[in-house]
């Protein structure tokens, strides 16, 4: 359907003299051929690199060195599963990866939508002020920001612990910026409507604005949720071993810091590591499509 | 944001100012700041470790903290991993001398430890040991000189490597060339087209790192081989006729391919991919599986110059924690890097021996007669020589150095990049060490 609509080639249409015809699905044809030879170009961009640590994830260490390349593990092992969960404490900063994303995400995620709905719907004094200070803050990088950050945690002795971490990451600027100009592109007609019918403050948000606004939301949690998990300046600042350290922390000890490093096992809990967040975006991916189809203005 | 009006910009720029006076609030804190001696934190009877396990090193590591609880009963030693590499543990101490909380013991690599030694943040590890009874005189002379400044010494010499010539014997034997490292780069040059056919098409005759990883290292075993070098002392002598000889030698191997500078060039050398590699005896450990027969030996030296630079890193303690700190620090510091531990260390790593007597004990013996090739490079050591200040004293040197050579490799004008390069290293001299200078 859609490639009809960018190519304006309908194959059931009736070919109005055969000249222009031939044109038209010459044309057509070139488009398409033109279209699939991008997408492969595409596919084949994002998933060698994919395809390659998986492969890699299953080779013994001197296959991994070889030329020419293998495309195939000649002697598949999992050994470097077997070593990347036991010669690091995987399941330990798998742990703390778990719990710091879900609070992070929770946090940010919350914070982002009722800062924005107070920021786009509520109407009070120094508002635009208020937005302008969380956009300000949103232009300072947090490379900038951490080392007064860590002075100030380590000074209420957070260090290597779970808060340390959380709460100097939950600030949210993207989460506010975004989510306020999704609420201001809601119709204003529904919101009158909806503060006619007796709506007040938080069940206009919970029964109106927030389920028009699915698609936004969930793009923003899926962007908060891998930023959060892949995080490593602040986490690897703030930890001091596995207790509270994150993944990508416990990833760079499998690699050798001179030297050769072995990349079976780090391969391998790369793909670990990477599993949690693809079945979230899996998951999370439906609703999107379901939010961006459901319409609710008729026009 | 289309009715973004002057009054709505001043108030950005106001909340810029206010964000950036929390900030200023945060980074002095309640304690006064780092130079707030005594009071830094952290408890006198537990000596927090800050390492990034160098060669993977951290089981070897847990051994001895545990040996020296055992030994020390009243002490303990939490081990904290501060980071991938030797950048990553300065950047972590860095964030602690703004914030308190810091180690007792931190690793401190070769072009690391001297900006924080230059800035008062590290103690005279020399005085330490004096003052508690310990001694210095065992480690090897060239290495503990490494951590020297003005008559105080920084770090003891803890992680330390050199670099060494490694090659692929069997391409050697293919070429009909001799089974030893050249006597000089010249000779390399002459064995350089029998070497490329021998080991044939896509592949190269020697392999250096990238001028991101640590070429700028290895390239000084070839400027000071043909008299040339980075600097004499601050001044930088990268347009001296020795230096630029050997930037012409190094672009007349990249322009005749006979040379492949890489990102991992450990890894394309194990997979047969060259016949030289110019890499830290660091490797060793993972050279122990590779397809082919391996040689190790000496960095190319013509007329007894010595050539081979040293790295690695060492340990420190830093002077912003108490006496009763440092006096415990300074005591498992000793204790790391005494001759039994120096020789668990170096068979766990393939590090060099820090100690003298260390290869003296007898499992360090064993160890060098089953490994012929650490042997090579441990009988270099006394051939080595400190580096270059330019590299590692003049903060960003070594990243400045390493991009120019790799201009240099893609075929620019050696003697341009290279008086460029002198004037942006003076320039980060100028501005960020002549200041800070005692004299």
């Amino acid at each position: 359907m859609t490639d009809n609509a960018i190519t304006g080639f309908d194959p059931n249409e009736k070919p109005a003299g055969a000249h222009q015809a031939e044109a038209a699905s010459f044309g057509g044809v070139g488009m398409k051929i033109a279209g699939y030879a991008g997408m492969v170009a595409i596919f084949l961009l994002v998933a060698l690199p994919l395809f390659w640590i998986v492969v890699t994830s299953f080779k013994e260490k001197p296959d991994i060195y070889t030329q020419p390349a293998q495309w195939w593990p000649a002697n598949p092992t999992t050994e470097g599963y077997k070593s990347a969960t036991t010669e690091i404490d995987f399941w330990a900063f798998f742990r703390n990866s778990v719990i710091i994303t879900v609070l992070l995400s929770i946090a940010k995620i919350v914070l982002g939508v009722i800062s924005a709905y107070a920021l786009s719907l509520l109407r009070f004094p120094g508002r635009n002020l208020v937005f302008l200070v969380v956009i300000a803050a949103l232009m300072v990088p947090n490379q900038i920001t951490v080392i007064s950050n860590y002075a100030l945690v380590s000074q209420l002795g957070w260090r290597n612990t779970y808060q340390g971490i959380i709460i100097p990451l939950a600030g949210v600027a993207f989460g506010t910026f975004l989510m306020r100009n999704q609420f201001l592109s809601v119709p204003g007609e529904i919101i009158e409507a909806a503060r006619l019918d007796g709506a007040g403050p938080l069940k206009l948000l919970w029964r109106v604005v927030l389920p028009m606004s699915w698609p936004t939301l969930i793009a923003f949690s899926i962007i908060t949720v891998v930023n959060e998990w892949n995080e490593y300046l602040w986490p690897f600042l703030m930890s001091d071993d596995s207790r509270v350290g994150t993944l990508p922390i416990g990833l760079t000890q499998l690699q050798n810091n001179d030297g050769i490093t072995n990349w079976g096992p780090v391969m391998a809990a790369t793909v670990l590591a990477m599993l949690p967040v693809l079945i979230v975006f899996l998951a999370l991916q439906r609703h999107m499509i379901k939010g961006l189809t459901a319409g609710a203005v008729k026009g | 944001m289309s009715d973004l009006t002057r009054r709505g910009f001043l108030g950005v720029a106001g909340g810029a100012a206010l964000a950036t006076g929390l900030a200023a609030c945060a980074g002095t804190g309640s304690e006064g700041g780092s130079s707030g001696s005594a009071k830094a934190g952290g408890s006198s009877n537990t000596i927090d470790f800050w390492s990034n396990h160098p060669g993977k090193s951290k089981e070897a590591e847990q051994k001895i903290i545990a040996d020296f609880e055992k030994a020390n009963p009243g002490l303990k030693v939490k081990l904290t991993d501060a980071g991938k590499d030797y950048e990553e543990v300065a950047q972590k101490f860095n964030a602690a001398l703004a914030g308190g909380s810091l180690p007792d013991v931190v690793v401190a690599s070769d072009v690391t430890w001297f900006n924080f030694a230059l800035n008062n943040r590290f103690a005279d590890v020399g005085a330490l040991f004096e003052q508690n009874g310990l001694s210095t005189s065992d480690y090897v002379d060239g290495l503990y000189a490494d951590y020297l400044y003005e008559n105080k010494h920084y770090a003891i010499p803890y992680a330390r490597s050199t670099v060494v010539f490694y090659y692929n014997k069997d391409v050697f034997k293919k070429a009909g060339l001799p089974d030893r490292s050249p006597e000089s780069w010249d000779e390399f040059t002459q064995w350089a087209p029998k070497l490329q056919s021998a080991i044939g098409g896509g592949k190269s005759a020697l392999i250096l790192d990238d001028g991101a990883n640590y070429l700028d290292w290895t390239f000084q075993a070839i400027a000071w081989s043909y008299g040339g070098g980075y600097s004499k002392e601050w001044t930088p002598t990268f347009t001296d006729a020795g230096t630029l000889k050997a930037g012409q030698v190094l672009q007349d191997w990249a322009k005749k391919k006979y040379v492949k500078t890489s990102a991992d060039s450990a890894s394309d050398f194990s997979a047969g991919l060259g016949a030289v590699l110019l890499e830290s005896t660091g490797n060793l450990g993972g050279f122990k599986d590779v397809k082919f027969d391996l040689g190790v030996g000496f960095v190319p030296a013509p007329n007894g110059v010595k050539c081979c630079p040293t790295g690695g890193a060492g340990v420190a303690i830093p002077s912003g924690i108490s006496a009763e700190r440092q006096k415990n620090a300074a005591k498992f510091v000793e204790f790391l890097t005494n001759a039994k531990n120096t020789a668990t260390f170096t068979q766990a790593t393939g590090y060099m021996p820090v100690r003298k007597s260390a290869l003296q004990e007898p499992s360090e013996a064993a160890y060098l007669k089953q490994n012929p090739n650490f042997k090579v490079a441990v009988d270099q050591l006394p051939k080595t020589r400190p580096q270059d200040y330019a590299r590692v004293f003049v903060p960003g040197g070594g990243a400045d150095i390493g991009q120019a050579l790799d201009k240099i490799v893609a075929g620019s004008d050696v003697k341009s990049t290279f008086s460029d390069l002198g004037g942006t290293i003076t320039a980060a001299y100028n501005s960020q060490v002549k200041p800070k200078l005692k004299s």
